[in-house]
């Protein structure tokens, strides 16, 4: 018997261990699936976390996955925060990196200080756009967004799959034979390249910076401005907010077209940083939206805690892709991904509640006497 | 029951509490608000398991796990709030969960069901439509429908948890006759009340319970309201607090409604062509049993809810329909039914929850950025003033009583000097002490000449408070009547819907 | 005649539509108890997996293999979706964030890609897959022939299991305290039915019945193993079981009208209709966005025959 009560006041030490106890069962679990396949666990972790961190280069690699990890992150916990459920950000991070490497084409010849803002603008506003989307169906027709933000991720997959494989789309690449018959994407010049900052030998890509600021921004937001405060109304009670005189609908929009943004910029920065190249299937492939949103969960909606889970689980993708193999097989990494948010989920009960294991103390058997209900 | 404690994170809700009740008798459990009286029937019927004590049905010990085992032993019971399924039709509901040997059946016969229960609603007088759909029925026929539920089942001990405070005078006098009938034929109802009246006029005996302890048991004949008053409260006085009466014609008119038409969430009218007026320093009671349009009411005239004709004008100037913000900037305040989810955003501390309103302005937000330092001084000031007590204002709101989330809420709507205040309900579920206090705070607001339109389903306390009533019926208002020539009788077959 | 575009559009719609038809009314059947459950993509990609798994490993006929890839199907999607009942029913867990996790996990990148890599599956045909049986010589018959009596086992049991839960749901008393435990259940509580019960079976027969579903893509619609194969099907059918007002009867209409979409890329292309290939592939999912909106904004404002406590955990002692 399992008796759950509530508690009066937040456990604070376990607001910190929650999400590393989370991460621990996560690797217990996962360890015993890697036995039942016959890998031997200890040295999976240990060659995954070589490859996350430790050895030459790796936590370079490692940053280039946080980058859009962060930001899809900063995505999920902006829109969570106020219970608006942008599922969407996986599509938002398309339609950025086609908004980024559009522009980026269409300016080739400027100089770098025009053609990275114009990116890094182009990103926020087509990702914006994107989650305006659902945004706007969930305000003004009650739409459940998250099953629509999440529709539009195929359809974001498609039309990026379209501008490439299936179209003489304005991103193709068609100048040479080859890339008439095997499509590919047009390569931006090095000026569309977002610089990297060298820091103690590691790599800091240029987005992982916005994604700090970024960071900061949304934590400022939501903690000392009137927009932030009506945020937190709406996302505790819609009523309350109502009967505060909040305009709900315009504020879902906004919401969700900030989340769509940071989705974006994750986008931009996959261009500019990393791919240089619309790449449909490497974007499909990664699959950052959905991280996005275990990252969200596992900080727990607080946008510095993101940067640091970002990190982390940055360095779980890197070691999985770079592992990838026989003896690596695929799917580890969502596999990891969903049971750390499992942990977290049953970890979130020990903050809010107390569990006492038992029989509650009570009902006893002594024989009768006196007072009784309904006489005989 | 002997002995029983039970305890809640936080409190202890049952301590060592001794009950019993005999064959053919009308118990009365009286207590005021937070007394252990729902606890104590929610562990006779299974719900909850008492932590210490024992249970005992004609002298057998008994062990309620769950729900089912108490309605084995024959005990059954009627909630304040209906457990009923609004979907489902009178009869579903009697079935569900229900098995004897007559009945076990697992493909369901409606038309027999139907038979059965329609027959079981003429034996006891009854009258309900076994087809019907139960969120199609008023409450007092929501309340038959729990009753013969419990009787199905074959129920020989019948609790009912504050049967009246929905009802109409009629409708419970209708109700006591049942009762009497049910007692007659040889089962056992006990009778949760905090209306001493009425326990008066219905019960065979009566035990009081006062913060969770058993303070004793008497023959209703051998006591009398007062010492059952001091009982339940522990001195004297019950309410001191009433209205000095203000001559309207001196004062000028603040809200003023004239053919106000609103639809329910539904889609179905639920405010007809209402005209109403209250003038400064005045207390306007709307009386009615619940669902007669009370709630629209409310939200229409605080810009909650949309009209579809008429207007409402707060100082001579019309309001725009359907904007809550609007209705704040023409001061109008709103403490609503639903205090908690709805006047009170829960998760959020006391400090944000007591700028719910003026955040958007200076000081508390000059330039669009919020002053901590601000919300926190203000929240501290009001606090003190409004005698909330709460660990601190960075605690969060649902973690406080119902008393004190009702003084959040009324600091909040009085503290913006309003022109008018809407109360929904402002008392209910609040002990005593708390009762009392809100009451003198809308006393204090309307001297200070503050328009309050006060709705509550508790006749008692619109008697002690209004100036004039209003009784609302069906979407209508049935009358106005001052409180010096107000009737109860005549109160009662308003909210009945004849007159 | 039975080559008429009509026809074949209608015939290939009910095949398309027999995958999302079983995850649909196994979603419905787990709302119906109150629990939303988002994973559905999630388990009917291990339904896919394991099913194709099952027929690939165990030998036998051909029935008896492909019966034991859907019982396989089901019983590892109900287990899945046990995770789910556990966090959302016991633990109290969001159902959202829960839902979300099981997809993550079980998902295209997740357990269901990595038990088809670890027991190479990828690339490789079905031993046996479902084919359409000719019910009583009548498939040639004209225009109700293709469409009634020339469609495999699986639809077939698909209609049976419609009929099943419509009797099921209206006739029957679990039935009814299904209905009462998904609508209130603190009465259905009070009136003694075991709500965490029937939360936790109609959970898993919910991830069964998508996990057959998925089956029917590895064994029927392919039939080969692909990572991700359902794409989106599960977040179709939680979309169908809003558009279907909670009614078997709706969910076998709205199933259809999907698979439809589905097909139509497919038939078109077959009869040298020219448009890119993504016009076709993305019909469902701007289809399902569009009847999201006219179900939510068009037909009423209230969420009509949602049942009133989906998403909301059952506490009793609380205060």
């Amino acid at each position: 018997m399992i008796r759950i009560e509530r508690r009066l006041r937040e456990s604070r030490w376990l607001v910190v261990a929650v999400p590393i106890g989370s991460l621990i069962g996560a690797v217990i679990l996962s360890s015993i699936i890697l036995l039942a396949t016959g890998h031997d666990p200890l040295a999976t972790w240990q060659r995954l976390l070589e490859r996350g961190f430790f050895s030459e280069g790796a936590f370079s690699a490692t940053l280039v996955q946080a980058t859009p990890l962060l930001l899809t992150g900063l995505a999920a916990a902006a829109a969570f925060r106020m219970q608006t459920w942008n599922i969407g950000a996986e599509g938002q991070l398309y339609l950025g990196a086609v908004g980024a490497s559009g522009i980026a084409i269409a300016l080739q010849s400027q100089s770098a200080a025009l053609v990275i803002p114009a990116m890094v603008l182009a990103g926020l506003v087509t990702g914006a756009a994107w989650a305006a989307i659902p945004g706007a169906l969930r305000a003004f027709f009650r739409t459940n967004e998250i099953i629509t933000s999440l529709m539009l991720n195929y359809v974001g997959g498609l039309l990026i799959t379209y501008l490439i494989f299936d179209s003489h789309s304005y991103w193709r690449e068609l100048s040479t034979f080859t890339s008439r018959v095997f499509p590919q994407g047009k390569y931006l010049s090095p000026s569309a390249a977002w610089p990297s900052l060298q820091i103690a030998g590691i790599g800091v890509p240029f987005g992982f910076f916005i994604g700090m600021f970024a960071a900061a921004g949304l934590w400022m937001l939501y903690r000392s401005t009137r927009f932030g405060f009506e945020a937190r109304v709406i996302g505790d009670s819609r009523s309350a907010a109502h009967y505060a005189g909040i305009r709900t609908r315009r504020k879902i929009v906004a919401v969700m077209a900030l989340s769509g943004a940071f989705a974006g910029l994750g986008g931009a920065s996959e261009i500019g940083d990393f791919r240089h190249v619309l790449d449909p299937r490497g974007l499909q492939q990664a699959s950052f939206g959905y991280g996005g949103i275990v990252v969200a969960a596992l900080a727990r909606l607080n946008p510095f805690a993101v940067i640091v889970v970002a990190l982390l689980l940055g360095g779980l993708s890197n070691g999985g892709f770079s592992l990838q193999g026989a003896d690596f097989p695929a799917g580890l990494v969502g596999t990891l991904q969903g049971l750390i948010l499992f942990c977290a989920l049953a970890g979130e009960l020990l903050v809010h509640y107390k569990i006492r294991l038992g029989r509650p103390a009570g009902v006893s058997h002594k024989p009768a006497d006196a007072a009784r209900v309904g006489a005989a | 029951m002997r002995g029983i404690t039970k305890r809640f994170p936080g409190v202890v809700a049952n301590e060592q509490v001794d009950f019993e009740a005999l064959e053919g008798e009308i118990h009365a459990l009286l207590g005021e608000n937070g007394a252990g009286k729902s606890t104590l029937s929610n562990i006779l019927t299974g719900l909850y398991r008492p932590d210490e004590g024992e249970i005992l049905v004609r002298g057998n010990p008994v062990a309620f796990h769950s729900p089912r085992d108490a309605i084995e032993a024959g005990i059954g019971m009627v909630h304040q709030h209906f457990r009923l399924a609004a979907s489902f039709t009178v009869a579903e509901n009697l079935v569900l969960g229900h098995r004897d040997a007559a009945d076990r059946g697992f493909l369901l016969e409606p038309r027999v069901i139907q038979g059965r229960v329609a027959e079981l609603a003429r034996r006891y007088r009854m009258p309900v439509d076994p087809g019907a759909r139960v969120w199609q029925l008023s409450v007092g026929e929501q309340q038959r429908v729990e009753i013969l539920k419990a009787l199905y089942r074959g129920a020989r001990i019948l609790i009912l948890d504050e049967p009246t405070s929905l009802l109409t005078p009629q409708e419970s006098k209708n109700l006591f006759e049942t009762l009497r009938l049910m007692v007659a034929e040889g089962r056992t109802v006990i009778f949760i009340s905090h209306k001493l009246e009425e326990v008066m006029a219905v019960s065979t005996r009566v035990t009081v319970l006062r913060q969770g302890k058993l303070i004793g048991t008497v023959l209703t004949k051998e006591t009398n309201p007062r010492q059952l008053a001091r009982m339940m409260v522990g001195r004297d006085v019950v309410f001191t607090q009433k209205k000095e009466a203000v001559a309207q014609t001196e004062r000028d008119v603040v809200l003023d409604l004239r053919g106000v038409t609103a639809l329910s969430d539904l889609g179905t009218l639920a405010l007809q062509k209402v005209d109403l007026t209250v003038h400064a320093g005045e207390i306007v009671g709307i009386a009615g049993v619940a669902g007669n349009g009370q709630r629209e009411l409310a939200e229409v005239i605080t810009g909650m809810r949309r009209l579809t004709s008429g207007t409402v004008s707060i100082a001579g100037r019309a309001m725009r329909s359907g904007d809550p913000l609007a209705a704040i900037q023409q001061s109008v305040s709103h403490v609503p039914e639903d205090r908690m989810g709805t006047g009170v955003a829960p998760s959020l501390s006391i400090a944000d929850n007591l700028v719910l309103k003026s955040y958007r302005r200076a000081p508390i937000s000059p330039q669009g950025w919020l002053r901590a330092g601000r919300i926190r001084a203000n929240a501290v000031d009001l606090m003190r003033r409004f005698n909330i007590s709460a660990p601190g204002p960075q605690t969060p709101t649902r973690l406080l009583s119902g008393g004190n989330v009702q003084k959040v809420l009324l600091a909040r709507e009085l503290s913006s000097r309003p022109k008018v205040l809407v109360a929904a309900s402002p008392t209910r579920g609040l002990d005593v002490a708390a009762t009392d206090a809100v009451r003198g705070l809308l006393l204090e607001a309307a001297a200070r000449g503050v328009a309050i339109l006060l709705i509550s389903e508790d006749l008692d306390e619109i008697l002690a408070l209004a100036d004039r009533i209003a009784v609302l019926y069906g979407g209508r208002i049935m009358g106005v009547v001052e409180r010096q020539k107000a009737v109860v009788e005549e109160l009662g077959l308003m909210m009945a819907g004849a007159a | 005649m039975n080559n008429s575009l009509l026809v074949v559009i209608v015939a290939s719609a009910i095949f398309y539509g027999t995958p999302l038809l079983f995850a649909a009314l196994g979603e419905l059947l787990a709302e119906r108890s109150g629990v939303l459950n988002l994973g559905v993509e999630g388990m009917m990609l291990m339904g896919a997996v394991s099913g194709f798994w099952a027929v690939q490993t165990f030998g036998g006929p051909g029935w008896l293999s492909l019966l034991s890839g859907v019982a396989v199907a089901a019983l590892v999607a109900a287990a899945t979706s046990l995770i789910h009942a556990f966090l959302t029913i016991t633990l109290r867990a969001s159902q959202i964030v829960s839902g979300l996790a099981l997809t993550i996990f079980a998902g295209a990148t997740g357990l269901s890609s990595y038990i088809g890599h670890v027991a190479n599956l990828s690339g490789k045909p079905a031993h046996h897959e479902f084919t359409a049986i000719d019910v009583m010589g009548l498939g040639d018959a004209p225009f109700i022939g293709p469409i009634l009596f020339h469609q495999n086992a699986l639809t077939y049991a698909s209609w049976a299991l419609v009929g099943l839960i419509l009797l099921y749901l209206y006739r029957t008393r679990p039935g009814l305290h299904l209905r009462a435990v998904g609508e209130s259940p603190a009465t259905a509580d009070a009136m003694g039915i075991n709500v965490t019960a029937y939360r936790y079976i109609h959970t898993m027969l919910g991830g069964a019945l998508a996990g057959v579903g998925g089956a029917f893509f590895s064994l029927a619609i392919t039939p080969f193993w692909l990572d991700g194969m359902t794409s989106g099907a599960g977040w179709i059918a939680i979309a169908l079981v809003i558009f279907a007002f909670w009614r078997p009867e709706l969910a076998l209409v709205g199933a259809y009208l999907f698979g439809a979409f589905s097909s139509l890329a497919f038939t078109l292309q077959a009869r040298q209709v020219h448009l890119p290939p993504e016009v076709f592939s993305s019909l469902p999912y701007l289809m399902t966005i569009v009847v999201l909106v006219l179900v939510s904004s068009g037909w009423g404002r209230r969420r009509l025959g949602a049942p009133a406590a989906l998403g909301v955990p059952y506490v009793r002692e609380e205060r």
